[in-house]
């Protein structure tokens, strides 16, 4: 397992793929992988990006191993029915940068979350609509210009408006992270993709069903 | 002292009347004289025209033709939306990963896309405002360009799985930058502001920085200096404290600084470079004119020793600003002595 966590973390698809194989032909199961594997990956990935050291290069390179080794577990990309609480995530409307948000899916996936991707340039109502079919435990809102602060500003309450109470907001991106929570009306403002990860293990308790 | 002589001996930490102060204003410019976004970024005599009505405003020591952070890849190829009271977003970029690169050659500044209009601006400018206000171009840096013509992710996969490939693009993506920021200089800029955000260690380690961008930005501001540039100014937001001890070595005259860099940091790392910052952008559309008065002030007070400092924002002042918080910020440095 130590080989494909090291293989993981240079961003290495091709060895993280053939470590992989080797511990299913050796008999470890598909979810002992990802607990043992992926999420250890991640973990350690965490602790070494700090706020001060955390750059999109380094993670694109692990998530995108992350990717290949999950494609790989799971053809067809069908997460199994045990994996933790689903996130909504989204860009909205008026900002078209989607890296960050496609950072924080990496994460999230990488530790077990189930995603739904409203992909960029999403209006509040399909946000909404999204969320009230999914459930999700939270809604994950990436930003990186200022000018959609105030559509921003909107989403709790169009969530309450939907009978959506329990479903908690959380915000992230350059742009928005110079504000505050408070501001922005959002449950949590995360500096970073691991930062806001480490929120939701906190408010679904951290562990899988 | 007029903002030209101003500027200038901030850079060489000479004496000064005052503090120079430059509101980092762009689109924002277009806000306060009621343009569209949109025609202010495609038009330079629209642009000229309110880069002059926000100096009348405001008073500050530098004008801008900038833009956005597309008009080179636009000029290359890409595609682009426009938005009216937004900045363009690139909607096909100019280059794939499986092109075959062979036959790029380097824009014509007086030809390609929105190049020509940024270069009437200068020229406008620089005839109103002659050698008595900095009149700065703007170009992106060679790692912000490559980016821009391939997609953040298609080029950091690529500069990891096919370095050599990378590396090639990156030297004619400088080559570019070097045509266009000559030409700018020539239209009358005294000096193109290099905007370098894909440079941020928030987005590329330090050491990247250090064998990828390096050796180009150098290149780059020596060809400025060359042609001409007064000075070499580099803008890369975030937390830039470990890409800092490089900028000497780039050439750099004045060195922007985020909200995120401390001015006590970043005064240590560039002891002897003129910096520029660092009020927090959003600052200016959610705060209140005291409280920006009250940033400007510490930043004022965090530089009196040294010298070397012109007050700024971390970034561009966003164009939805409040006009009374930028003009807070500039009234700061003119009134304290």
């Amino acid at each position: 397992m130590d080989a494909l966590i090291n293989a993981l973390l240079v961003g290495n698809g091709a060895d993280s793929i053939a470590h992989s194989q080797r511990l299913l032909h050796a008999g470890v199961s598909v979810e002992r992988i990802v607990i043992e594997g992926i999420e250890e990956a991640m973990t350690s990935l965490d602790e070494k990006c700090t706020v001060s050291q955390f750059n999109l290069l380094e993670i694109m390179l692990v998530g995108r191993s992350v990717t290949d080794v999950m494609n790989y577990l799971y053809p067809g990309g069908s997460l199994p029915a045990g994996s933790k609480d689903t996130v909504v995530l989204a860009t909205m409307e008026g900002d078209i940068h989607d890296l960050g948000k496609n950072i924080l899916k990496t994460v999230l996936m990488g530790k077990g979350y189930r995603v739904v991707d409203c992909g960029k340039d999403c209006p509040l109502q399909k946000l909404v609509d999204v969320s009230e079919k999914e459930s999700p435990l939270a809604v994950g809102i990436s930003g990186l210009v200022t000018s959609i602060i105030p559509l921003v500003k909107q989403v709790r309450g169009s969530l309450r408006a939907r009978g959506l109470e329990q479903v908690k907001v959380m915000a992230g991106g350059a742009a928005l992270k110079q504000s505050s929570a408070e501001r922005l009306h959002v449950d949590y403002l995360a500096e970073t993709a691991f930062d806001g990860a480490n929120y939701l293990d906190r408010i679904s308790g951290g562990a899988i069903p | 002292m007029n903002s030209m002589e101003r500027v200038m001996a901030a850079v060489a930490f000479g004496s000064l009347d005052r503090i120079p102060v430059i509101a980092q204003v762009f689109g924002h410019a277009a806000i306060v004289a009621g343009v569209p976004l949109d025609e202010y970024i495609q038009d330079g005599e629209i642009l000229a025209w309110c880069q002059l009505k926000a100096l009348d405003l405001y008073g500050y020591d530098a004008v801008f033709s900038v833009m956005d952070v597309n008009v080179e890849t636009e000029a290359m190829g890409s595609i682009l939306n426009y938005h009216k009271d937004q900045y363009p977003t690139v909607e096909t970029y100019a280059l794939s990963k499986e092109n075959n690169w062979g036959s790029l050659s380097t824009p014509d500044p007086e030809q390609a896309g929105r190049m020509p209009e940024m270069l009437k601006a200068l020229r406008i400018l620089r005839r109103e405002l002659r050698d008595e206000i900095p009149v700065v171009g703007c170009v992106m840096g060679p790692l912000t360009l490559t980016t821009q013509l391939l997609g953040m992710e298609t080029a950091l996969y690529l500069a990891i799985d096919d370095p050599d490939r990378f590396g090639r693009l990156m030297d004619f993506a400088t080559e570019v930058v070097i045509r266009f920021g000559v030409a700018q200089i020539g239209a009358g800029a005294h000096l193109p502001i290099v905007f370098d955000p894909s440079a941020s260690p928030a987005v590329v380690p330090h050491q990247f920085f250090r064998e990828v961008e390096l050796p180009r930005l150098k290149k780059l501001f020596e060809s400025f200096k060359q042609a001409g540039a007064a000075v070499n100014w580099l803008n890369i937001a975030g937390p830039v404290e470990s890409i800092l001890p490089y900028y000497t070595d780039a050439g750099v005259n004045i060195a922007n600084f985020d909200y995120c860099v401390t001015p006590h940091v970043a005064s240590d790392k560039l002891p002897k470079t003129c910096l520029d910052g660092n009020i927090k952008p959003l600052a200016f559309v959610e705060s209140a004119p005291d409280q920006i008065t009250t940033e400007a002030d510490m930043l004022l007070k965090s530089f009196a020793g040294r010298g070397g400092f012109i007050l700024s924002s971390g970034c561009e002042i966003p164009p939805e600003s409040l006009q009374e918080n930028v003009a807070a910020m500039v009234m700061t440095a003119r009134n304290t002595r």
